[in-house]
């Protein structure tokens, strides 16, 4: 079928893998985004909270002071059961988000709140099996009339994606693919293409937590992936201060912050998300 | 079926149903109701409010019914409002509010005060015919409408279900007939209510439940409609499997509504857990198998099913990975693919299985146990092999891959401890750095492996994230993975997870079934009648099974852990009771509430304690060539007595569960063949492992213990041990 171990050609595997005509999505709200703050001279700053922590009118909370203080693009996570790319802060927020009650609807009324009420430009991030269980173009035809902009995938790889693709086509929304460290030069081409809206460049080999400093190999996959022909990019994993922002700005499209946040919030409260993403903007 | 069937009652109530309907049009228009539903909040989730969080459940749709053709007025509902707030408190999942005004007394107004009342999604119960009723649904704030598949042609239903999805709702597709069940399916209806009220007659035949609901899809959220009348009938529809029971008549006149709906709950589950415990398994497994036999066409299927070289096992199986870890998967495929076809490492690898491990494993005949049962059993030692179980097979293999990829460090998840010790064991021979990921408790209960695994120079990682067990043990090792693939190998241990781990364990597995099929070969003349093995992940079964795939003759049994009983929630039962999801790399059956979070498993055998199963199996079942069914503590713990009185072995309780598949297919065979018949058939048994480790489980279980010795403080009735 799709997938198999074996080297292919960069051509072949995008064409294996990859539907023919499948959108670039250029002129979509997250692109145009992001293209603004380029043309500002910053980069984007993309902000992570999971929907449902500590409860869902909190997180509600949370996501709008974290779009009113600064955030371009608002990452709404979905709490699942086993999540292996995350590091201890998130998995145990999403935890007790599970633990309070969250249901996987709940997702689509905290981005209804982003899109209503900041100028933030909302998105999902949920590992798989919870839009499978939902049905994929279910949930992609709910999360776009909820006024949200496409989903990061952290555990889907283009390979698998067949029914998102159909789905993220029907229903406008941007399919946004990791890359990382390890990708090979025919993975990054083939994910490129797959992808819209932003590519999300791993800058370690790892899972999310707040890092010291930034792995010197986020450059290297950003170059990696202009090489291959990818518009925006942003970095994520590991970045938890401005300086960390002012540093990736110098060769990202955008700077993804979670941990930090999720902690600020664990911590202070939606104030603590609002003080803290003003700092990341540069606001204070 | 069309809708000329209809019979006179429905054909009246819609001529007067369209008569209002255009009368609401006059005055209200398409456009106005348009907007009106676009201002609602989004609809609630009635399709899982009605499958429920346990599977066992049965849920109660609640009705606020003012009078019915049949029976007249009902009640005097002064304020359906309290009516539907009492039915929340007792349990209610669904309020249903009828809205036909001539027949049924009902009004938009009931509605709108029903849904101001709860919070809980709310059905709207009329005699839809056109798109507006479903748009003036929404703008009620309704949550689910119901579509009466006698009332509508296929176009119509098709429309007005796929207006219904459109606008985030659900619909309770309403049948009477196998035709209108076939027409609800294919129509694309998940939700299916089945009405027992003949339309003609207006008479009830709740039998006719039963009747139709072997034809319903196994998918589908099942709500049986009509002629409850009292805990009866609750008890009759769940026992048929209904996963919801919709109550009016029988609530409006009770007394105490709340109670009554708490004590539906109450009889409903235990009849619905008696329908999962004995006939879901075979019945709906044959309808399953059926169907994915009948989407497949012939030629799609294999010549040989022994060798599928993944990643996908026809729908199941694949990578469903971070990309961070697929180039490392792609290393190992590449690797794997080479070794297959070296004969430097296969001649490695198999004087490692002959000289360290032991093999060939014996095959022994159980002549004691086998009169016992009734049949001839032989038994496939695995139980023999060094380290004590079928895992050392998979391990050196996959430690000669690791050598061959340059890295330097296994890493490894276990449950019970066997895998991990199996793990640290290669690690120890061939010189790695070993580290086992265990959950918490598991560390606690398995003081000994944890031990043996130390003794053996690896390191032992308690996991306390999660839920504890060996699926967050999973977890921790692939974060582990990700942050040191370049160094480290992730030596999984069961045929599971992402291409290429399934195939590959497998491959290094398929020795126990070519030996087994070479032995009973030798030893009778003739191949057996059935095997059985047990599945968790199902790397021993996998490995047994690839020996017999071919030879249709052969009945095949996975014996999975039904803990304390399917009904209970409290097994591993993943194919029998699962539905396909992806968990660990892989499209396979699991366990798992109706948002996909992954649930706990529980079984006495810590090394069938997995909410999935190997991708493989999901096909071999889907196609129908193996046979998946549940096996509780008790008879798996009653195999082990059985076993080492019988026969001097002290085996795995993992391995009980394929003693007791035995026993039960056996009895299957005295009953139906008689006993002299039966008594010359062969059933070869996968013992995949030898005791020891449970013996602290097994004293408790049976209450060996001298009172206050260590071990009983330690173990627990039902404890993984």
């Amino acid at each position: 079928m799709s997938t198999t171990g074996a080297p292919s050609t960069p051509a072949g595997l995008i064409a294996r893998i990859v539907p023919e005509n499948l959108s670039a999505r250029e002129d979509s709200a997250l692109s145009r985004r992001i293209e603004a703050c380029r043309a500002e001279g910053r980069p984007a700053l993309v902000g992570y909270l999971p929907a449902g922590y500590p409860t869902v009118e909190e997180s509600v909370a949370a996501a709008v002071a974290l779009g009113r203080n600064g955030a371009d693009v608002i990452e709404i996570g979905i709490p699942y059961s086993d999540p292996v790319m995350d590091g201890p802060v998130i998995q145990a927020a999403t935890t007790e988000s599970l633990a309070n009650g969250f249901h996987v609807s709940d997702v689509f009324t905290v981005v209804r709140a982003v899109a209503e009420q900041t100028d933030a430009v909302p998105v999902v991030m949920t590992y798989w099996n919870p839009v499978l269980q939902t049905g994929v173009d279910e949930f992609a035809r709910r999360l776009s009339a909820a006024g949200g902009a496409g989903i990061i995938t952290p555990d889907l790889i283009p390979d698998e994606a067949g029914e998102w693709f159909a789905a993220s086509e029907e229903h406008g929304l941007d399919r946004i693919f990791l890359v990382a460290p390890s990708t090979t030069r025919e993975r990054m081409d083939m994910t490129v293409h797959a992808a819209s809206g932003f590519l999300y460049a791993v800058s370690v080999m790892g899972v999310t937590g707040a890092r010291d400093r930034v792995s010197s190999a986020a450059e290297d996959v950003v170059a990696r992936a202009r090489a291959a022909g990818a518009q925006r990019v942003c970095v994520g994993l590991g970045v938890s201060t401005r300086e960390h922002v002012l540093e990736i700005g110098r060769y990202a499209d955008g700077v993804i912050v979670g941990t930090a946040l999720v902690r600020a919030l664990g911590e202070g409260g939606p104030e603590a998300v609002g003080r803290l993403t003003a700092q990341l903007a540069g606001r204070e | 079926m069309t809708q000329q069937h209809t019979g006179t009652v429905l054909e009246t109530i819609i001529e007067g149903v369209r008569e209002d309907l255009e009368t609401r049009r006059a005055s209200v228009s398409l456009q106005q109701v348009q907007r009106a539903a676009a201002e609602q909040t989004p609809a609630l989730d009635a399709e899982a409010a009605l499958r429920g969080s346990d599977p066992a459940a049965v849920q109660v749709v609640a009705e606020v019914k003012r009078s019915s053709p049949s029976k007249g007025a009902l009640a005097e509902i002064t304020d359906p409002a309290r009516l539907a707030a009492a039915y929340e408190r007792g349990g209610a999942s669904v309020i249903s509010v009828l809205t036909e005004q001539r027949r049924f007394g009902g009004s938009l107004a009931d509605l709108d005060a029903v849904r101001r009342a709860v919070g809980i999604p709310v059905l709207r119960k009329d005699f839809v015919v056109a798109d507006y009723q479903v748009w003036e649904a929404r703008a009620h704030g309704a949550d689910m409408v119901l579509l009466i598949v006698a009332a509508l042609d296929d176009a119509a239903l098709a429309r007005l279900l796929e207006l219904t999805h459109h606008l985030g709702m659900h619909a309770l597709v309403e049948t009477h007939t196998e035709e209108e069940i076939d027409r609800a399916v294919a129509a694309g209806a998940r939700i299916i209510g089945v009405n027992t009220r003949d339309l003609k007659t207006l008479d009830v035949d709740v039998h006719t439940f039963g009747r139709l609901a072997r034809r319903l899809p196994r998918e589908a959220v099942v709500v049986a409609e009509s002629g409850v009348a009292g805990e009866e009938q609750i008890r009759l529809y769940a026992g048929h499997g209904a996963n919801a029971v919709l109550a009016g008549e029988a609530l409006v006149t009770a007394a105490d509504p709340a109670q009554r709906i708490a004590r539906f709950r109450e009889v409903g589950a235990l009849a619905r857990g008696e329908f999962l415990d004995g006939a879901t398994p075979p019945a709906a497994q044959a309808e399953f198998a059926a169907r994915q036999a009948a989407a497949a066409p012939e030629e799609e299927r294999p010549e040989s099913l022994r060798h599928a070289p993944g990643p996908y096992f026809g729908d199941f199986g694949g990578r469903w990975m971070p990309e961070s870890l697929v180039a490392a998967l792609d290393e190992l495929s590449e690797t794997f693919e080479k070794a297959r076809t070296d004969d430097e490492f296969q001649e490695e690898f198999k004087r490692l299985s002959r000289d360290y491990s032991g093999r060939p494993s014996l095959l022994t005949e159980a002549e004691r146990f086998g009169a016992e049962l009734g049949v001839r059993v032989f038994l496939k030692r695995e139980d023999l092999n060094h380290t004590g179980s079928h895992k050392i097979n998979n391990v050196l293999g996959q430690a000669l891959l690791a050598r061959r990829m340059g890295k330097t460090r296994l890493i490894a998840e276990t449950g019970a401890g066997q895998h991990g010790v199996a793990t640290a064991t290669a690690a120890a021979l061939f010189g790695m750095e070993c580290r086992v990921y265990m959950g918490e408790e598991d560390t606690r209960r398995q003081a000994l492996n944890v031990a043996r695994m130390r003794l053996l120079g690896a390191e032992v990682v308690a996991v306390t994230n999660g839920s504890r067990t060996l699926k967050d043990a999973i977890n921790e090792a692939l974060r582990d993975w990700v942050a040191s693939v370049d160094t480290t190998h992730y030596l999984l241990g069961t045929a599971a997870g992402p291409h290429p781990f399934p195939a590959m364990v497998r491959y290094f597995h398929e020795q126990i079934g070519e030996e087994a099929r070479a032995q009973i070969l030798e030893q009778t003349g003739r191949l057996p009648d059935a095997v059985t093995a047990c599945v968790g992940g199902g790397s021993n079964a996998i490995g047994i099974f690839h020996g017999f795939l071919d030879d249709p003759a052969v009945e095949l049994y996975g014996n999975e852990a039904g803990g304390d009983g399917v009904s209970t929630g409290r097994h591993a039962a993943t194919i029998s009771l699962g539905r396909p999801g992806v968990l660990h790399g892989a499209r396979t059956f699991l366990m798992q509430d109706t948002d996909g979070q992954t649930v706990e498993s529980h079984s006495i055998s810590a090394g069938l304690d997995y909410p999935a199963v190997g991708p493989e199996h999901s096909y071999l079942h889907s196609i129908g060539r193996v046979k998946y069914e549940a096996v509780t503590d008790e008879q798996a713990m009653d195999a082990f007595r059985l076993l080492c009185r019988t026969e001097g072995i002290i085996p795995a309780i993992e391995s009980c569960h394929a003693l007791a598949g035995a026993r039960d297919v056996a009895a299957r065979w005295v009953a139906e063949l008689g006993p002299e018949a039966a008594a010359e058939k062969i059933i070869v048994v996968s013992l995949s492992g030898r005791g020891d480790k449970d013996v602290a489980t097994a004293a408790e279980w049976f209450d060996m213990l001298p009172d206050g010795s260590h071990e009983e403080r330690v173990a627990q009735k039902g404890e993984k041990l």
